[in-house]
């Protein structure tokens, strides 16, 4: 942890404590847990797995619930739906539940009624609110002038995208019991979102070192400073670069190994979640006096 | 009506009486500063000068906390102070990290925070009236208020604020060198507006974009 003596506190650079530091850390969660619950659910609409689905609808309860722990005032929580208009944590909040609604029905539908109008009606509906619920944490940060490293038009898109990789790899590890063509399907998508997950990382904090002072300390405190483990081991390597070698070689193969899509499935959801800690982590206020 | 504060860098000798003025008025609570002050210099020696910068909450125009609250318990008053309702806070702090001014505290009571200004001592006399006259609800947001209760009250009884002692802000009254200033900026011929402009003053950063409702003078 970077510490700030009480007098340099805005007089030197100074780190983001409030949603990263003691209860801070379940904002982290919140994200992730909203993240992979959109991402899987479209992605288990796209495969037609109702237990993802199942699972995508509990990791959006959880999100909620995360997020209401979060709260210093918890029995206010359904004041956090109240300025949808101009706050995307209120945003998220209703999204999160009007999705529970929605795919709670399309759910029921699906396993009691299936093939109906309904079920086609809910599942669009729940469907773009999945993806309201994968990209709003993103755009909760990314439009934080006040941090640099997060004041990003990136992290919205990286958001979705990571929820995605996410999503997929439960996917993948629902499905470890099917057949081997259809496992390497689901892997095939899961190295494609995990390959354009690595590039957006990259993007993202190779531009960062572009576009300001802080922004820069922050990305060269990320790989650099004292989270680079959690950067370099967590994101890169657990979340990256293991579970992409070990999807690669069954992509134009009918055969699966089901430890190795397993393992590569865990890697990418650890790395989804150190991902979020990273971003929250390595956000820091520009200092307040000049320094020329 | 908006309610602003003219700062002279030059008369501030960083004595941190605002900071105590601020404590002493709102029965801050410990390790809560709704006013701070920022110390440190640039150049390099012999060229060196020191920057002494009292700061507080600058009740932007277009403030970004507000944007971010969830709940519409930060909200701006009519005159442009930017108040927090700890009645509807639910203590999420997203208006606190989207300050770029870092203006904001979140008051914690109990949870390993400290609660007496002497551990293990019980609450001072002080303390016990504070908790009566200014109690502050744990578990919310808070932040400077530009001694709203002053400003109001000074109102009703014909004063004005920025002028009178009774109906300005703690921080102004206690400064020994008179560097802070207060007045209402929309009112072209008041004397914040008329210091402003012959000494040039200048918002906090102004590259922040939400307008402060604080001017510095150089």
């Amino acid at each position: 942890m970077m510490q700030v003596k009480p007098w340099d506190f805005m007089v030197k650079y100074t780190p983001q404590r409030e949603w990263i530091e003691g209860h801070g850390i379940l904002v982290a969660f919140a994200m992730f847990f909203g993240g992979v619950s959109g991402g899987l659910y479209l992605a288990s609409l796209f495969f037609g797995n109702l237990t993802g689905m199942v699972i995508a609808w509990a990791l959006a309860a959880l999100a909620g619930l995360v997020d209401m722990a979060h709260l210093s005032k918890r029995m206010r929580f359904w004041r956090m739906m109240l300025k949808p208009g101009s706050s995307w944590i209120s945003r998220g909040f209703i999204l999160i539940f009007l999705f529970l609604g929605a795919a709670g029905i399309q759910i029921l539908i699906t396993w009691l009624a299936p093939g109906n109008a309904w079920e086609i009606l809910f599942k669009v509906v729940a469907g773009v609110l999945a993806f309201g619920v994968a990209i709003y944490s993103g755009f909760a940060i990314g439009i934080v002038g006040a941090i640099k490293l997060w004041n990003s038009g990136l992290v919205p898109i990286l958001y979705v995208v990571s929820g995605l990789a996410g999503g997929l790899a439960v996917v993948m590890l629902v499905s470890l019991n099917q057949d081997a063509a259809s496992l390497v399907t689901i892997s095939n998508y899961l190295l494609a979102a995990l390959v354009i997950d690595a590039i957006f990382v990259a993007t993202y904090f190779w531009s960062a070192t572009y576009s300001s002072v802080t922004a820069r300390d922050s990305a060269v405190r990320v790989m650099k400073g004292k989270i680079a483990p959690a950067f370099w081991i967590g994101v890169v390597v657990l979340g990256l670069i293991i579970p992409i070698a070990l999807v690669a070689p069954f992509s134009l193969s009918q055969s699966a190994s089901t430890v190795a899509f397993g393992i590569a499935a865990v890697g990418a959801i650890i790395g989804g979640i150190m991902l979020r800690y990273v971003i929250l982590k390595g956000g820091m206020y520009s200092p307040l006096l000049p320094d020329e | 009506m908006r309610w602003g504060m003219a700062i002279e860098l030059k008369r501030c000798i960083g004595c941190y009486a605002c900071v105590l003025a601020c404590k002493a008025e709102h029965f801050l609570p410990p390790n809560i500063f709704w006013n701070r002050v920022l110390i440190g210099e640039k150049g390099k020696y012999p060229a060196v000068t020191k920057l002494i910068y009292s700061v507080r909450c600058n009740h932007c125009a277009d403030p970004a906390c507000v944007k971010a609250c969830p709940t519409g318990a930060t909200h701006q008053r009519e005159d442009g102070i930017v108040v927090v309702d700890e009645d509807k806070c639910v203590g999420c702090r997203y208006c606190m990290v989207a300050c770029p001014y870092q203006a904001r505290s979140f008051y914690e009571d109990g949870h390993g925070a400290q609660t007496e200004y002497y551990p293990g001592q019980g609450l001072t006399e002080h303390e016990k009236i504070g908790k009566t006259l200014y109690p502050h609800e744990p578990g919310t947001v808070q932040k400077c208020v530009f001694c709203k209760e002053r400003i109001d009250a000074g109102l009703a009884q014909g004063l004005k604020p920025g002028v009178d002692r009774d109906a300005s802000p703690a921080c102004m009254n206690i400064c020994p060198t008179k560097a802070i200033h207060f007045g209402d900026l929309d009112d072209p011929y008041s004397d914040i507006n008329r210091l402003i402009k012959e000494k040039k003053g200048h918002p906090f950063h102004a590259e922040f974009d939400t307008q402060p409702s604080i001017y510095y003078i150089d």
